[in-house]
């Protein structure tokens, strides 16, 4: 049951979108994020919404994929947009009690509910078609010039890759552990609050111990290899921007400048 | 021969449907598992092994087919689910990683505790399994993580056959134990076999072992059954054991290259015992001759 969260997960590929360089990828995403916030006319959200349509077909990710990362967002995207609906101010077209709703709340609610799912999608797009090895090597490089003012930069990217590394090998775990005391009869969907809270103690016992053990002997591991930090480590694959790397970031200026334009037009 | 105590019928496991990770870890499985027998399960790593001995206590639910305990559905109800939980015991590999209670005695009486048994029957369980694993009394007022890993072993173990289980299933038991630690905790599985008459499911990849214990031996390929009977049915298939990735008995080696230097042994040889008597006979002939 823990195996099927997709949220975050990699879907390996082999297209155009799947082997930009990483930093393209997350400063691209930094680009749409800003064009999806200057824009606030229909052409701008249709504009961004072709481009994210496009990047969805070119890497070939299922929509159905996508769609069952959207899953737990629902709550909070329906939450927004009836905040947004009812908040409108200007001429009601419909009241109803204490609630009224205006031409500018439906427009904003609807906005709101675009926005937000083309943000969540458009992060989906980097995390879906890099792998995490590949984004942290992608931050490291990006936060680099942080070095100089004493950011340990290395450790914190190595940091985050053996976390992240480790989260599959956590899930497995707890699967594990979940079965075996599942096996002796444990039941974890019954009971009060404090009772389910007590059920829990059989997995998280075993699982804090386990981490400990697999952390003490990773270290251990590495330090049997001579590592000794960042310095003079070098790379087996060294990333080098391509000329589609270059295109990709002029495309994600030029949207931030035709929402702008649209913007300013009110298109 | 006995009657079947756990059935399954074209059972079937799909991991991760749907998905560009899609694997079929059990395909179509029907197997029986009879009352009182010792059966190994083999195959080399990947083959389905442990995905397959988690649908007989309801661990996994099959994608498709059926797990029969007695003749019953095991997922027909919740209550059916409970009770495949308590009859049929199932001791993960490396099972001491689930460990977690205070005490020794607390850990092995989780499970008899779940069981919602009266406070004596669970007290008289645990001192029970703690003697089928060769575990003191004063051990049993101990942390078990201050435990060798053999005896932490031995109380994950115990843990299980304190909800006394008609069938126990164990997944590579003797994984990662010294030759001594192995003979002992695989000594401890039979006794518990013997004194209770429990069905013993054994699964491991190592051939010597199914081979001295077993009564019946299963082998899987890529989720599939692929030779069900006897240990000496299955050895006279060295060759395509092989194929499997999978070894043979040593003195099964020994007698088929002895085949190939024109010697032939009388009958199927997978045990030493079963060498010194093979090697009697033909001495025998031998003398007469």
């Amino acid at each position: 049951m823990l195996k099927d969260i997709t949220l975050g997960q990699y879907f390996p590929g082999t297209t155009v979108v799947h082997r930009l360089d990483p930093r393209t990828k997350i400063v691209m995403v930094a680009l749409y994020i800003a064009a999806l916030f200057t824009a606030n006319t229909p052409g701008g959200y249709a504009l961004m919404a072709v481009f994210l349509g496009v990047s969805i077909a070119v890497s070939r990710i299922r929509l159905k994929a996508m769609l069952k990362g959207m899953k737990p967002l629902i709550f909070i995207v329906v939450l927004t947009s009836l905040l947004n609906l009812f908040y409108g101010t200007g001429e009601p077209i419909f009241t109803f009690w204490i609630f009224k709703i205006t031409a500018q709340g439906i427009r904003r609610a609807i906005y709101m509910v675009l926005r937000i799912v083309m943000l969540v999608m458009g992060t989906f797009m980097l995390t879906y078609t890099t792998s995490p090895i590949m984004l942290t090597y992608g931050l490291e490089l990006l936060m680099n010039p942080l070095k100089k003012i004493k950011v340990p930069v290395h450790e914190l990217a190595m940091m985050m890759s053996m976390a992240l590394r480790l989260i599959p090998t956590l899930i497995e775990e707890t699967d594990k552990i979940m079965s075996a005391q599942k096996a002796r009869g444990a039941q974890f969907d019954t009971g009060n609050l404090i009772e389910k809270a007590k059920a829990m103690l059989p997995i998280l016992i075993p699982l804090f111990l386990s981490s400990f053990r697999r952390a003490d002997e990773l270290a251990t591991a590495m330090e049997a290899r001579c590592y000794h930090g960042g310095e003079g480590r070098t790379r087996l694959n060294v990333l080098t921007m391509q000329t589609r790397d270059y295109l990709t970031l002029a495309l994600g200026i030029l949207l931030i400048a035709a929402v702008t334009v649209l913007r300013r037009f009110g298109l | 021969m006995n009657e079947p105590i756990i059935k399954t019928e074209h059972l079937t496991h799909i991991y991760a449907p749907d998905t560009p990770f899609e694997l079929a870890a059990v395909r179509d499985v029907n197997l029986e598992i009879r009352k009182g027998e010792i059966l190994g399960i083999i195959g080399h790593t990947g083959s389905g092994k442990s995905t397959l001995i988690q649908h007989l206590n309801a661990l996994q639910k099959p994608t498709s087919g059926r797990v029969l305990l007695e003749g019953q559905d095991i997922f027909a109800s919740k209550a059916s689910i409970r009770q495949a939980r308590a009859r049929v015991g199932l001791v993960f590999q490396y099972p001491e990683y689930q460990l977690f209670e205070e005490t020794v005695y607390k850990d092995i009486a989780f499970g008899p505790k779940n069981m919602s048994l009266t406070g004596e029957e669970i007290d008289r369980r645990v001192r029970e399994a703690a003697g089928f694993v060769g575990l003191e009394e004063e051990i049993l007022e101990r942390s078990p993580f201050d435990l060798s890993g053999g005896q932490k072993r031995r109380v994950a173990i115990a843990g299980v056959i304190a909800m006394m289980p008609e069938v126990l299933v164990l997944d590579e038991p003797m994984a990662g134990l010294d030759p001594a630690g192995r003979e002992s905790i695989m000594e401890n599985i039979l006794s518990y076999h013997d004194k209770t008459g429990a069905a013993i499911v054994i699964v491991t990849h190592s051939m010597e072992e199914a081979a001295r214990h077993a009564d019946r031996m299963v082998v899987l390929n890529h989720g599939s059954v692929a030779m069900d009977g006897a240990p000496e049915q299955i050895f006279s298939r060295g060759p395509e054991l092989r194929r499997m990735g999978l070894d043979t008995p040593v003195m099964t080696d020994v007698a088929e290259r002895l085949a190939g230097l024109g010697v032939r042994l009388p009958g199927t040889v997978y045990t030493v015992e079963q060498m010194v008597d093979a090697l009697m006979q033909l001495e025998r002939g031998l003398g007469r001759a």
